[in-house]
């Protein structure tokens, strides 16, 4: 009886620790992602504008990493996913990720000295949580959320969501509106024209 | 450019600019019946309309494509997808005015880049960002009452009485508002609300999506708000008209001062800026409406 008790507990004990040892993984995971990008960008070596180019391509290095541009993409389009061939995923994907990349990059390298404040996790369902982080300017606080979902043990950033807009919404209202008339085909077409490789 | 804006700020009387605002009002009440046979306006439209590079007016491949009929083979993942997407509920708004909207999106991005931006950018190499943070909590501390009232209106009781304590200490601790003194002192921190959020927590939708010559996005919702918030506004009580829309055009420039390049950031980043920005005004809003 004593060893049946102490075996449960074990095994709770087992069932637990990992669960545990998990929670804040996701805003750590993220955290670390976008101090790697605050390194770059206050790396005093990489000042000017001949450097900027460098820090770019530093900063697409860990977007890579931080980034799912698969679910991300998927998540996009929705409904429409099923509408494309894998080819045409795969082409989707790649033309968002450098149309997004293009955008935001800049962006991320004009940031001086804003605090970035980590707040934190909020559960959205089973694999996917939501980082909560504020961006912290002389003007205003800026609420920017970043929703990640585990994959083969590993969190990834499938959503961004600022001020209450979140990322692929946004993109998924464009899309849909451009899909009510057109193909798939017709879509990859205007994402070729708009990311530069038509 | 700037003769226009005096003119505009010459004929600007509050009560010439609201009533046709009201005309307008009740007319798109009258016609919100149709919205739905109507909005099938706006996809057409906008495949007809000459945005430049962003759709191409190339010969439309037809519907029917291969791709369209995909293999019926079950995706456990795309199934979980669909699943997660019910529950983010995807926000959405009629817009049946497409055509006027379209062409106010046209003329406040024209009135941002041959006025508000080179205005901003030249008072901001001009005056410091100390002063001109200054200014914008001036501002924010004179539209205490839309915020004040808008969370009595919402019972939210202890935001009111925030928002009084904050202009109580604002207006002396922190200099006529100049400085935030209450969110440096007590870490008490504006809270942003008006009379279109506090509709929105009564259940209200939004109606319809409208844009206004130099208000920006909105929609018939909001713009009741607007016109409440008008009136809680203290600025609007001065006397003559032609001081308080001077200094409501100088609040104006101060604030794109600070935003200067979000503009430009959000249409670079669009495929269609329009229905970027149609879709981020209503997720805003709706966020707004939460907090």
């Amino acid at each position: 009886m004593g060893k049946n008790i102490i075996s449960l507990i074990l095994l709770i004990v087992l069932l637990i620790a990992p669960v545990s040892a998990h929670a804040g993984v996701p805003l750590e995971t993220v955290k670390g992602h976008v101090d790697k990008v605050l390194d770059v960008l206050r790396d005093t070596s990489l000042k000017g504008e001949s450097m900027k180019k460098i820090k770019k391509e530093k900063i697409r290095f860990v977007s890579e990493k931080m980034f799912d541009y698969a679910e991300l993409s998927r998540r996009t389009l929705g409904q429409n996913w099923i509408r494309f061939k894998p080819e045409q995923q795969q082409e989707f994907i790649e033309l968002y990720k450098s149309i997004l990349e293009g955008a935001y990059i800049d962006r991320i390298v004009s940031y001086t000295d804003e605090k970035i404040i980590f707040n934190k996790e909020n559960p959205l369902s089973e694999k996917t949580v939501e980082v909560q982080t504020t961006i912290i300017t002389k003007k205003a606080d800026i609420p920017i959320s970043y929703r990640v979902i585990r994959k083969e043990g590993e969190w990834r950033v499938y959503d961004v969501v600022i001020e209450g807009v979140s990322l692929i919404s946004n993109y998924r209202s464009q899309f849909a509106q451009i899909l009510a008339n057109k193909s798939p085909e017709g879509l990859l077409d205007t994402l070729r024209k708009k990311a530069g490789k038509a | 450019m700037l003769r226009n804006v005096t003119e505009y700020a010459k004929e600007g009387k509050p009560l010439k600019l609201i009533s046709p605002l009201f005309l307008v009002l009740i007319f798109l009440l009258l016609s919100s019946t149709q919205v739905s046979a109507d909005s099938s306006l706006t996809i057409s439209d906008i495949s007809s309309n000459k945005n430049e590079e962003i759709i191409p007016s190339q010969e439309n491949e037809p519907l029917p494509d291969p791709s369209k009929e995909p293999e019926e083979k079950p995706d456990d993942d795309l199934g979980d997808i669909t699943e997660e997407e019910g529950e983010e509920e995807v926000v959405q708004i009629a817009d049946p005015l497409y055509p006027w909207n379209k062409t106010m999106y046209h003329f406040n991005d024209k009135l941002y880049f041959w006025l508000m931006k080179p205005l901003a950018q030249g008072y901001s190499a001009v005056v410091p960002e100390d002063i001109r943070l200054s200014v914008s909590n001036f501002f924010d501390n004179i539209t205490t009452p839309i915020r004040f009232v808008s969370n009595l209106f919402q019972l939210k009781i202890k935001d009111a009485g925030n928002e009084l304590f904050r202009f109580l200490y604002n207006s002396t601790a922190g200099v006529c508002g100049l400085a935030d003194a209450a969110k440096m002192d007590f870490d008490i921190r504006k809270k942003d609300e008006d009379l279109g959020q506090t509709l929105g927590s009564y259940g209200i939708g939004h109606g319809i999506y409208l844009i206004w010559p130099f208000l920006g996005p909105s929609s018939l919702r909001d713009t009741v708000g607007r016109v409440g918030d008008y009136f809680l506004n203290p600025v609007h009580y001065i006397n003559p008209t032609e001081t308080a829309v001077g200094i409501t055009v100088y609040d104006r420039v101060n604030e794109t001062s600070f935003r200067i390049g979000d503009y430009e950031d959000l249409k670079k980043s669009a495929i269609d800026p329009y229905v970027s920005i149609r879709d981020a005004y209503v997720q805003h809003r709706k966020k707004k409406v939460e907090d």
